[in-house]
């Protein structure tokens, strides 16, 4: 069940380009979370109003040298409330609702191969997935792209723990241009492999990948993201259109029918 | 010293406190159990009911201004039937008093959904939702004009014998005469104020960020705008006054409180803190112990100037 806690801030790390891995401790919220949950974070004091919501990045576990009990998120600096949680040092309170939303669902078959497709900080849920997949299904393989080069966040832990092929829209690193070309390449080359498609990134790289996943009939839970004023479901600020069961398309809340939802049902 | 007494008396509806939840920042109320008791809140605004279910405007439905946020939801919800179905029977067992929020898009949508409510029983009260500044098909339009208001209340009025409450727009020149029109349609009380209407712009992309265009301002920002228009409608009309705009804390609650309002209901703050109705109601209490305040009747209307008799 979620909570709304105070705790405060263990570690806030800048991992260069603006991306950032806030560590707090909440042993009470993470004990039963799932990858691809996420946290409404909230500054005491702040200007800022409303809370904002972050995919947990790693659990207890997760990344083997943090203590125990403490989480972590991985956020980029893109506006105020981001750049004031950049400012936070160890001790600094924050209240934390969580853990909120659905999560990432593993593969039905033990021989499935994760297939993680992320997107610059989109690569956020990813850690806490790799890790509670490890040794449950084959070594996942890794579709990364950003901007360029620093824009990796976590590049090589994700490099010691999948199969990874990198793109960079500036070439910097890796393919030069989109994720979709790595990925119809891997899909290409290994047509008799079953892959589980599990997405995060930005809105039309999710439509982009989504829609390769459905033609080809590949299983894809993609995480949205969406402003969302409270995060548990009654703001119903977060929607995006689906379609039902009965092929009418509707509103399907982000914070609560998601973030994670089936590319299928996307009506884009 | 005895705990102070925050019983409020909103005509026949008896609150066991003045804080009340606004409609649309609090769902249908289930929605909060996790994190706070419904019991112990004086009642609850559900979200705006309508005849048939709605699926709402397209996203970006929200944005967040300083102190405040822009939302252009629609009036998404389940529709009046599937709400007597699968929330009411739920909520009968809360002992918490169910406001239902109506929405009509017509004055015949208005009246079969508060025919429907009286009739499934469990509703406390009845609030108008005159004054939605985010669909085309009726709300403000309504509210915004005194003998539209007048005629949508009047039949609302003969729909139902329940409490009957108004909401009123604060899109308006002056808010006495919607107050005014409302009461005399036969409204037992008013609440006030839904969103102020406003926008905001996406500067690198050009445009809106609302898909909508326009959405309405909530919180802390409209709270001075929404305790002047109390203060203005206390003194216009006789009905209890239900006040709301940006409350994060007790001493905005007795903001209200002091221009007139006998009750207050919580909207955004909801969202900030899904048990800040109930922090709000603690403060209050211990507001007023602090200052030996026996009773929140004292401070209703306490910053009033006295009541002149007007002769015409």
């Amino acid at each position: 069940m979620s909570r709304d806690i105070t705790t405060s801030v263990l570690a806030n790390t800048d991992l260069g380009n603006g991306n950032w891995l806030l560590e707090f401790g909440s042993p009470e919220l993470a004990s039963g979370m799932r990858p691809a949950q996420f946290f409404m974070i909230g500054i005491p004091g702040a200007a800022t109003l409303l809370r904002r919501p972050y995919s947990v990045c790693g659990l207890p576990g997760t990344f083997e040298d943090r203590p125990d009990g403490a989480v972590q998120v991985l956020y980029k600096v893109v506006g105020h409330g981001t750049g004031l949680l950049s400012s936070l040092a160890p001790g600094a309170p924050l209240t934390v609702l969580g853990p909120l939303g659905n999560g990432f669902t593993p593969p039905d078959d033990p021989e499935v191969t994760p297939l993680f497709v992320a997107g610059g900080i989109g690569s956020a849920p990813f850690p806490a997935l790799a890790a509670s997949y490890e040794g449950r299904f084959p070594k996942p393989v890794m579709i990364y792209g950003a901007r360029g080069a620093g824009d990796l966040a976590l590049s090589d832990w994700f490099g010691e723990r999948t199969e990874m092929d990198i793109s960079t829209d500036d070439g910097s690193v890796g393919h030069h241009g989109r994720l979709t070309d790595p990925l119809i390449a891997r899909l290409d080359r290994e047509p008799q492999r079953k892959f589980k498609m599990y997405v995060c990134g930005p809105e039309p790289m999710l439509e982009a990948v989504g829609k390769i996943a459905v033609q080809r009939g590949i299983p894809c839970e993609l995480s949205l993201e969406a402003h969302m004023a409270c995060g548990f479901g009654v703001c119903l600020g977060c929607v995006v259109p689906v379609r039902r069961a009965d092929e009418t398309t509707g509103y399907d809340r982000v914070c609560m029918e998601g973030p994670v939802m089936s590319a299928d049902r996307m009506a884009w | 010293m005895s705990k102070p007494d925050l019983s409020v008396d909103l005509g026949s509806l008896k609150l066991r406190n003045p804080i009340l939840t606004a409609s649309g920042t609090f769902g249908y109320g289930l929605e909060f159990e996790p994190y706070l008791k419904l019991s112990e809140l004086g009642g609850f605004v559900t979200k705006g009911l309508s005849p048939k279910p709605r699926e709402g405007n397209p996203p970006p439905r929200i944005v967040e201004t300083p102190a405040g946020m822009l939302n252009t939801i629609g009036l998404q919800n389940v529709g009046v039937d599937a709400f007597i179905e699968e929330k009411l029977p739920l909520l009968r067992e809360r002992d918490t008093a169910v406001i239902a929020n109506v929405f009509g898009e017509a004055e015949a949508g208005y009246v079969e959904v508060c025919q429907k409510l009286e009739q499934a029983g469990g509703i406390a009260a009845i609030e108008l939702n005159v004054s939605c500044p985010n669909t085309e098909e009726g709300g403000m339009i309504f509210g915004n004009d005194a003998s539209a208001l007048a005629k949508v209340t009047a039949a609302s009025r003969a729909a139902t014998s329940l409490p009957l409450i108004v909401k009123l727009s604060p899109n308006v020149t002056d808010i006495r005469v919607t107050a005014r029109a409302a009461v005399e349609a036969g409204a037992d009380m008013l609440s006030l104020v839904n969103t102020f209407v406003g926008m905001a712009m996406d500067v690198e992309r050009r445009r809106p960020v609302l898909k909508n265009i326009s959405g309405g301002l909530s919180g802390p920002a409209i709270r001075p705008l929404a305790v002047w228009l109390t203060w203005q409608v206390a003194q216009a009309v006789d009905v209890p006054l239900i006040g709301m705009g940006g409350i994060a804390s007790a001493e905005d609650a007795i903001e209200f409180l002091l221009a007139g309002a006998t009750a207050v209901q919580i909207g955004t703050s909801n969202f900030v803190h899904p048990d800040g109705s109930i922090r709000i109601l603690r403060e209050l209490e211990s507001w007023m112990e602090a200052r030996n305040i026996s009773s929140v009747k004292e401070l209703i209307g306490a910053a009033l100037p006295p009541r002149r008799e007007v002769s015409s």
